[in-house]
Order: structure tokens, then sequence, then C-alpha cells
């Protein structure tokens, strides 16, 4: 496997605040690909509806689910095994992952409210 | 280094009774037992079946049979089967494994944060001798693949020894819940976390790390009982020096070329290849060897690694003493549906074409049924034990399964429908089966369910996820998806199943007195008739059940069954909406069992019934 992957620091308190890719073209697309390649869904399950870690398609958040708030659990990880990817992926990349993680939409209604 | 405030007494103006009680018994009653007597006279070199009195080891003795020879409990009597006790552990993860019962004490190790808890049988409530709580690393969950599970202890020279998800292997004094030692054994920042039960084999403790969705390199340790240090670690994959495989000792029934752990990996692809240990060990004394599987390549897109990629997915013969590898074989070589064979490695001795032979019985992910030369490797009888479409059999001279090739997966393939069965398995690794010396068949959970592959490139990072494909289930043919087999691995043939609308992830336990027990996802244990599969019994026990049933005769001289429920591993993952804990995870019902979150939901609890 020959797949680079360029080092870069990231520090969340200086990055810009809202999402700088909001609205872009391809953002989602290219933020859907990495979800899989950088394996986001080896613990957060396909289309991130969960798995050993929690949903991202809920519409649901331990950590807040705005733009900034997701950039700094990507960028600086979180408790209980969300790792740092700040020193893995470069700014936009993790804007790119925001895009795609912000256009989830959580399914009608809390699903198991009902069964049929 | 003892911690403090790890372990206290409960009680510790009650007197520990000394193994004196249990011990007169069981020379009273076990040596004399028929088992025990058919055993003399089959002679030395014999695995002897069956737990006795007690149950001092996961798979109940050192050639995981999950016998009982106990027989007061049989067919005609077990309907009056009740609950006597039980206990929540206060633990939500998935409860695989086994308690363990030594000395009239019941020890129970919970998944993360693996608190072990001590019950006193000998008093009304069963209240704790002690509770030891370790200082488990919560970093770890995050390292686990599929749930923050543990799969049990084992009983050796007056210690409790099991692993902690951390990565570090402890030995407990059974008495006194005073910590002996802690040995780190896995390394968390590479992956590795332990879930899998000890194996004690003379004075070596023997443990693997579990990650092969994170890119480890698996191996296995022996540490020395007494001290907790470690002794030798050998390598599932790599060169031939770190693995134990010399000219002179190595002999397998398929030799491979030399440095087949490095020479069939693409480029240095081994290095992070996975091959686990997270299933269970099994040990024949009078060949001195020690079995246990390897589990899957990775990553999961295959052409990243092209290649047998040795010694994944294959089972390994050892000895205690140095580690030396004897023999190996792959059952899945180049595994492009992650079939792990960590599942367990049962010894019995089987009559296979007019000879009586020294059989290694195992269930594999893959869906066919193996029975091995434990001596040599060498394949006897390979056989569907579940309906399986990515190979057409296993050809008994080269050892090597007869692949289809439209079921091959790897990024170039795209999405590849319909595999059978999935890489939860034919029958999943941590729920072992059971062997009856007495019926001479194995008791099988199974699943049917197949599965789509999608693979993508998957990049190393190191301490994350190295996976690479997207696989949904869906339903095999027929109404259900599981059920509970009995199986002749000597002919190669099921003699019937019990159905289950569920997949069956529960382990398995076959006694003396004719009784099968095993548990389902819906939240029920039961007991049926071992020689018919005719249902007998069966109990609501709150959750899942994902652990495998003991039994053993407490101190009041009455035959008991103790089991898990919580349900768990990947079966809390995938069930949809199981788990109530956490108001920011909310999921749907899965699409290929909708109603299971109808029937369960997370919840750790012990439960003991007898008549």
């Amino acid at each position: 496997m020959a797949v680079a992957v360029a080092a870069f620091t990231v520090i969340a308190d200086e990055a810009p605040a809202g999402n700088p890719l909001a609205g872009e073209p391809g953002a989602v697309a290219a933020g859907e690909a990495l979800f899989s390649s950088m394996n986001c869904d080896g613990c957060h399950g396909g289309g991130g509806s969960g798995w050993v870690g929690p949903s991202l398609a809920d519409g649901r958040w331990r950590f807040g689910g705005d733009a900034d708030a997701l950039f700094h659990s990507i960028a600086n990880g979180r408790p209980h095994g969300m790792p740092a990817y700040g020193e893995l992926l470069p700014e936009n990349s993790i804007w790119q992952l925001v895009s795609y993680l912000q256009q989830l939409r959580a399914p009608f209604g809390v699903p198991t409210r009902h069964w049929p | 280094m003892t911690e403090i405030r790890d372990s206290y007494p409960i009680s510790e103006s009650h007197p520990m009774p000394g193994k004196t009680a249990t011990a007169i018994r069981f020379r009273e009653i076990g040596l004399l037992s028929p088992i025990f007597l058919v055993g003399l006279l089959l002679g030395a070199g014999e695995v002897q079946a069956g737990a006795g009195e007690e149950w001092t080891q996961p798979g109940g003795d050192m050639a995981g049979t999950r016998y009982s020879e106990l027989a007061e409990i049989t067919p005609e009597n077990a309907g009056k089967l009740r609950m006597v006790w039980n206990f929540s552990t206060g633990v939500l993860g998935g409860h695989e494994g086994q308690p363990l019962v030594v000395d009239d004490t019941l020890y129970v190790v919970t998944p993360w944060p693996n608190v072990l808890y001590a019950f006193d049988l000998t008093q009304e409530d069963y209240p704790l001798r002690f509770k030891y709580r370790p200082d488990a690393n919560p970093a770890a969950i995050g390292i686990a693949c599929c749930d923050a599970v543990n799969r049990g202890a084992v009983h050796a020279d007056g210690k409790i020894v099991y692993n902690l998800l951390d990565g570090r292997t402890v030995a407990v004094d059974a008495k006194t819940g005073q910590e002996l030692w802690k040995t780190t054994v896995a390394d968390l920042a590479s992956g590795e976390t332990l879930t899998m039960a000890p194996l004690v084999a003379g004075n070596r403790v023997l443990v693997g790390p579990s990650g092969g969705e994170f890119g480890i390199r698996g191996s296995l340790k022996a540490l020395d009982l007494e001290t907790g240090a470690i002794v030798w670690q050998m390598r599932n994959l790599g060169p031939d020096t770190g693995m134990g495989v010399k000219q002179e000792t190595f002999k397998p029934s398929y030799p491979p070329a030399p440095n087949a752990g490095t020479d069939t990996w693409a480029e240095e692809s081994w290095e992070r290849g996975g091959a686990p240990v997270w299933g269970w060990l099994s040990y024949d004394p009078a060949l001195d060897l020690v079995y246990y599987g390897t589990g899957n390549p990775g990553p999961y897109n295959a052409e990243q690694r092209l290649g047998d990629n040795k010694w994944s997915a294959s089972v390994m013969a050892r000895k205690p003493g140095d580690g030396s590898l004897v023999w190996a074989y792959q059952f899945t070589p180049f595994d492009n549906w992650d079939y792990d064979a960590t599942a367990e490695n049962i010894l019995v001795d089987l009559e296979i074409d007019g000879r009586v032979r020294k059989a290694l019985v195992h269930f594999d992910k893959n869906g066919f049924a193996y029975a091995l030369d434990r001596a040599t490797g060498e394949v006897l009888v390979a056989e569907p034990y579940v309906p399986v479409n990515w190979a057409t059999g296993v050809d008994k001279t080269t050892g090597r399964p007869l692949v289809v090739p439209e079921k091959l997966t790897g990024k170039s393939h795209g999405l590849v429908k319909n595999i059978c069965p999935t890489l939860e398995g034919g029958k999943g690794p941590s729920a072992p089966a059971a062997w009856s010396p007495r019926t001479k068949l194995f008791y099988v959970p199974t699943l049917n369910l197949c599965m789509d592959w999608q693979s993508a490139d998957a990049i190393y990072v190191k301490g994350t996820p190295y996976v690479g494909a997207t696989i949904p289930y869906h339903p095999g043919a027929g109404p259900h998806l599981g059920g509970f087999m009995a199986w002749d691995a000597a002919a190669g043939r099921k003699k019937w199943e019990v159905n289950e609308r569920f997949p069956v992830w529960s382990g398995s336990l076959v006694t003396a007195g004719d009784v099968a027990f095993y548990g389902t996802l819906d939240g029920w244990f039961k007991a049926i008739d071992a020689n018919t599969g005719k249902p007998l019994w069966k109990f609501k026990v709150g959750s899942g059940v994902i652990g495998a049933p003991i039994s053993y005769r407490g101190p009041d001289g009455r035959q008991y069954i103790a089991v898990y429920s919580g349900i768990g591993g990947d079966w809390s993952l995938v069930a949809g909406d199981v788990n109530s804990a956490d108001p920011a995870d909310v999921r749907p019902p899965t699409d290929f069992a909708p109603d299971l979150a109808r029937y369960t939901s997370q919840g750790g609890m012990v439960w003991v019934f007898a008549l």
C-alpha cells in the first residue's frame, strides 16, 4: 500500500470559527471518502450509524454538533476512545469531514419509539 | 505491584472454607464416576474429557469439551429447574465467557472495567468473599473492535488469572482477592487489547492480543504462573525466527516454503497483518501441545495483502515450554471474508474410517467443521455445517478450500453480493461448542446469515481501525436466523438442529445427564435433550445471552447451572437500539433482524439454576 499520510499539526483554538467549506461543492463527497479511508467507519459504522463508537447520524451529540465542536472532536479527540486526528489530517480535510457529518440526516422521528 | 484499594475483603470475619470439603467430595464422587473410570481404562495419553465437581477452566477442561460429569439434571426432571440466585454485575458491556467455581466460590469477571467478583456459595444469598477492581484504562474501550468484552478467567495453583482489556494479565489470590502480579502483555498504542481467556499449561500462562481490525501483528505470549514474568513470545506471522519455526521441530502436514510468514504477504504487509488471538486455547498434556486459532488478516481489503497471509486464519500447535511451533494449518488461505479461526479447538478421540484418531475439532467462521489429527494437523474431515457458498469444499490432499472465484472480494471486485456465511461466522468463535463422550456429538450454536462486501483502500494509522470494507448482512435461506445443532464430527454430518428466531451466540454446555444448555439473543436460557433436541425448559433472563453456561456441584451436594446474560459483542453493535445509557446515541433497528431490539436490551447479570 502506498498511500501517503501527510502530517500536520492543528491547534483547535486557532481554527477559524465556522466551516470555511460550508456550501462548497465536493466537500461532502470528499468528507465521505475520508470517513471510509481514515477508518472512521471502523468505529462509527458505515454511514456513521454507530458501532463501538456512537452514532453520528442521529442528530444527537455528546460534545456538540456545530461545526467548531465537530472540528475540535476530530482534531483533538475525545474521552473514551476518539483519537486526535489533528496531526494526521490537514485542516481542509477535517472541514471536509465536518461537511459530511453535518449533512447526515437523522432518521425520521426516533426510530425505536415504535415497531411496525 | 499490589494496588491499594484494588481489592478488599467483603467480610474478613468469615473464614474461607478451605479446599477440604470440596476436595473430599471430589475424591469420593468425582474419581469414582463412570467417566473417570472410562478415562482410566482408555489409558495414558487420553485427553480426559469433562469438568467434575468444579469448573476451573474456561472450557471446563484442558480439552475444551464443556462437558460436565454431573448427572442429577436429566431430560426427565429438567422441566423442574428453577432460578435460585442472580446478581447484576453493574456493567453494561457484552457478557461473554463463563464463571468459574472453585472451593465453593463462584468467580465472575465482567467486561471492561474487568471487575472480579468472588461469591461465597456456602452462605445464603451468596455474599461476596471479595471484589477485585483493577485500575482498568478507559482508553482501551476505543481500541476494542467489537465491544469491551472478556471471555473469562482460569484457576491454577490457588490463583485466578485473567486479562484486562487494557493489555494486562493479572493473577489474584483465589482466597483473599490480593493481587499477586500484573503484567503488560499487549500494547494499547498499537491497537492491541486483551479479551481472551488465558490457558495454563504446567507453569505457563498463555495469552494473546485482540486487534485484527487495528493492524496489529498477532502473537502468543507465555508468562510464568508464579511471577507473571514473560517467558517467551511467538508471532503468528513474520519471519520464521520470530514465529518459533525451526526445521527440526516444525513438521506440518502441509509444509509451506520457508518464511511463509513474510513471503505469503505482499511487500511488508505482514507487519500490520493482524492474526490476533482472541478465542480459546486447549492443551493436550500427552502430546504437550497447546492449540489456538489465529484471527483474520488485515486490512479487510484483501488486495492490500495479496498472498496466502500465513498464519492468519489458522490453528497453531506449539510446545508450551519454549513456544516452538510444531505444526500449523490454515483454514482460510488469503482470507477475503474476515473468517477468523479463533474458535475453540476441542480435543477428542474420534473413530474415523474405522480408526480411532486423536482429533482436534473446530467449527470455523468459514462454515466448515474440521476434524484434524492433533498430532500433525492433517485434515481428516472437513464438511460444511451451515450453508457455504465461498468454497465448494476442502481438498484433503492439499488442505486447501476450493474457492469460488465470484465470491472473492477486494477493491477491484466492487460490490460482491451474497456471500455465505457472514463474517460473524457459521458459528461465532466467542460462542464455544460442547462435546459429550456419551452421545459422541458436538453441540453447536449456529447463525443463518449472509453478507455483501465492498472493499476500499484502508490507510494505516497506528492505534486506529484498519479495515477498508463495508459489509451489510442479510438473512440466509429460511425463516430462522440461527439454531442449535448436534453434529457428528467423525461423519461430518448434522444429526439435528433446533431452529431459533435470532442468531445463536451463546456458548454450549452438555452434561452427563444428557441435557444440553444454551441461550438466545432474545434472552431465553434453554435446556434441551442432548439425544433428540427436544426442548425441556426455558427461562427468560432479561437480556440476550452471549456467555457460556457451566455446571458445578454446590456445597449442598446438588448440581447447579450458571450462565451470564447481557447482550453485547457484535450483537449490541448490530442489534440497533439496545443501549439506553447514552442519550446521544440512538440507533434504528438493524435491517436484517429488525425485531431484535424489541426483545432485549443491554444489562449484565449472573444466573444460577437448580432443580
